[in-house]
């Protein structure tokens, strides 16, 4: 196994919100990310939502790999485990939502849940594992995908409301222009890829 | 067909039992979204507008209570009985309240009745402007194209 | 054979990791969601209970023998529940915004079954709730009246009274059946008088369609058990000694049978003009003719006016014809004492009530005198 990589942790998180965004540059979490950004409320909490389980997930999912999964050499079973902790995660967070906002509850609905599978979940432990990240590096990582997660939604939720009552042709209208904007804000953050080492 | 969640839940609302004791599918497999876009089709080739037919049989529902609770001869060309009960249904879509008024409708020229009757309510109404839904097949209160146009005489 | 003990580790693993997982939302789900109990202040101050909290308002009212009306059970689709809220329990929910006016939610007035009891509130509720109760009543007798009204008598448990005022209806509800999966509750006015203190008996017309009448009609079955929450209502005789112009049609006899024998019971019926407007279309429509022809007879002030609109050849029918509203407005006219004080007093289909309201303001009666069963 490779030795973890040598990264200062404040340009690792860093770099994890900007330059290695994990919706702009890496393209993972898209359809909450679509569908939630229609209106900033939401948006704000499933950000919120998303950075806790990323980070949280990121934690655990090491601790997992690293003191039962290796050391009982399963580790091909990481794909399952890793899903089941983060369902299980989300469930957590579901419930504690529930109690203490029900109005952000009903709000998110469905995509609560559909965190889950969520992709960029996922894509975040695995990467952990594939960058070797230390315990703290895969916690930091997690947390700065998470804000990242949440800045893009705010950006794309700012965007689309500002651009509401603009012109816009018939056949673009609702998922056309959305995507095309997600392009331009992927454009705006390539500018950025390279520029701090996440591995 | 992958169905919004709004539709979804409108479909677990149109059940038996839920809104109403038949509830609003009838015998009918098919999801609502295909159902509204066969009656779309099956409307657009007899030539009917939805909100023209609906607001033609909103009319005569509407005269119908005249006859008070009793059949009643409306615009010389139909008899209409319309009848009200107790209490409101909610839309299975969630958005509205609707009080129980149903209403038969035959045409009868000359005040003579011939051909099929159509049994309508507020709420299905409402569910034919709205969303397009006539409901499912032998569903008791179902908006069947044709007959629409032989009662309507379009 | 030998066993290979390392296939197993595989299975152990994520069985063991899911099985801790588990464990973590079980325990989280036994923090978060234990509530504790909740105060409920109401009235301010008249009544105090303690809940147990994370049910929903309308259930937990319930069950300190507090019953808030409601047709579905608690399930949101009928908008029934209303009850003022006066502290903070969170936004208006989206299931509950389509059965308030903006006024209402302005005022506080929230849909109880909605509203899930996190922390100690204060709420109002009308006076008449603190006299409902529920009734296990057993099935008593089933009568048909017309082709389709069935006189369904229940009665109370052994020592059981129930005490309310002619005019008033209780929530009748029927169990799952076929394919409605769940309890349902419809109201419907008593027939039977105040003095009947054992017994509830109501007049259940079959509504195409109606879940609670379908099941009445289909298989409800003498000897069975029903629940019956009330009275509710605020419908009744006012003690004026005014004329009392009544109007009814088909199940909205009901009320009119319960006052008219509380009049009786109490010897009261004697006291003023008593019109009664019964509009049906057909003789097969009309029922308890002989009871009401029989007060009219017996009692110089009771006048019993049955319509048909349009009775057909086999009724032999001599009886005034026509709609309901035009006899009514005949009578106004031509008989009634024009002089003497009027109140009207109307149960029937909404489309009826305002066709006959319309008639008797016509006819120079103050429509504040005019009461009608609301519960539409």
């Amino acid at each position: 196994m490779n030795a973890a990589p040598i990264l200062n942790p404040f340009s690792l998180f860093v770099a994890s919100i900007f330059t290695s965004n994990i919706l702009l540059a890496n393209f993972l979490g898209m359809c909450s990310f679509i569908s939630i950004s229609k209106d900033m409320t939401s948006s704000n909490g499933l950000g919120m939502a998303v950075t806790v389980v990323l980070t949280i997930t990121a934690a655990l999912n090491w601790v997992i790999l690293h003191h039962v999964l290796i050391p009982l050499q399963v580790e091909y079973l990481r794909f399952i485990v890793f899903i089941i902790t983060i369902a299980a995660v989300v469930q957590v967070l579901e419930m504690v939502i529930d109690r203490v906002s029900q109005a952000l509850y009903m709000s998110l609905g469905i995509f609560l849940p559909l965190i889950t599978v969520n992709c960029a979940i996922l894509g975040v432990s695995l990467f952990m594992e594939i960058r070797n990240y230390t315990f703290v590096q895969s916690a930091i990582y997690g947390l700065g995908s998470g804000l990242g997660w949440w800045l893009a939604i705010m950006a794309l939720a700012a965007i689309r409301k500002k651009t509401e009552k603009s012109k816009i042709s018939p056949g673009l209208q609702g998922p056309g222009i959305t995507v095309i904007t997600i392009g331009f804000m992927a454009m705006a953050f390539v500018g950025f890829s390279g520029m701090l080492a996440v591995q | 067909m992958k169905m919004s969640p709004e539709y979804r839940k409108a479909q677990e609302n149109m059940q038996p039992g839920v809104i109403t004791a038949d509830g609003f599918l009838g015998s009918d497999t098919r999801n609502i979204v295909e159902i509204i876009e066969a009656d779309e089709a099956e409307f657009n080739r007899l030539g009917m507008d939805f909100d023209e037919v609906a607001a033609q049989l909103r009319h005569l529902l509407n005269e119908g209570r005249k006859g008070l609770d009793e059949p009643i001869t409306v615009d010389k060309n139909w008899i209409v009985t319309t009848t009200e009960a107790r209490g409101h249904l909610a839309s299975p879509f969630e958005d509205g309240i609707f009080r129980k008024v149903n209403a038969t409708i035959q045409r009868a020229p000359g005040g003579k009745p011939e051909g099929p009757s159509l049994l309508v309510s507020d709420l299905s109404l409402h569910l034919m402007e709205k969303n397009h839904f006539l409901q499912g097949k032998d569903a008791s209160f179902r908006i069947e194209p044709h007959v629409v146009k032989t009662v309507l005489g379009l | 054979m030998d066993i290979n003990f390392a296939y197993f580790i595989a299975p152990v693993a994520v069985g063991g990791i899911s099985a801790g997982l588990a464990a973590l939302i079980s325990v989280t789900d036994k923090i978060v969601n234990n509530y504790g109990d909740i105060k409920m202040d109401i009235n301010n101050g008249k009544k105090e209970v303690v809940v147990k909290g994370g049910q929903p308002m309308l259930f937990g009212l319930a069950e300190k023998g507090i019953f808030v009306p409601s047709a579905c059970g608690g399930r949101g689709s009928c908008g029934t529940c209303k009850v003022t809220v006066k502290s903070d329990v969170g936004p208006v929910m989206p299931t509950e915004i389509p059965w308030l006016t903006k006024d209402e939610i302005a005022a506080g007035v929230r849909i109880s079954c909605q509203i899930k009891l996190k922390q100690d509130v204060a709420i109002e509720i009308p006076e008449e709730l603190f006299y409902v109760q529920e009734y296990q009543a057993t099935i008593e007798r089933i009568t048909r009246v017309t082709h389709d009204i069935l006189e369904v008598s229940c009665k109370l448990p052994e020592g059981k009274e129930v005490t309310f005022t002619s005019g008033q209806y209780g929530q009748f509800e029927v169990p799952a059946y076929g394919k409605v999966k769940e309890k349902t509750m419809r109201a419907y006015s008593m027939s039977s008088p105040p003095s009947d203190k054992n017994r509830l008996e109501f007049l259940i017309r079959l509504v195409p369609g109606g879940i609670v009448t379908t099941y009445v009609h289909e298989h409800l079955k003498e000897g069975q058990k029903i629940r019956v929450v009330g009275p509710f209502g605020d419908f009744q005789v006012h003690d004026t000694g005014a004329q009392m112009i009544c109007v009814a049609g088909g199940s909205g006899m009901a009320p009119f049978k319960s006052i008219f024998q509380d009049m009786i019971d109490k010897g009261t019926l004697n006291d003023r003009e008593i019109w009664y407007f019964f509009g049906a279309r057909t003789k097969k429509d009309v029922f308890y003719l002989d009871w009401l022809y029989k007060l009219d007879e017996e009692h110089e002030n009771f006048h019993f006016i049955p319509a048909l609109s349009e009775p057909q050849p086999e009724d032999d029918w001599d009886g005034p014809t026509g709609l309901i509203t035009e006899v009514l407005d005949g009578y106004l006219k031509d008989t009634i004492d024009p002089e003497k004080e009027k109140e009207g007093y109307l149960c029937g289909s909404p489309g009826m009530l305002d066709a006959c309201m319309k008639v008797m303001s016509d006819n120079g009666m103050e429509s504040e005198k005019i009461y009608f069963d609301k519960f539409a």
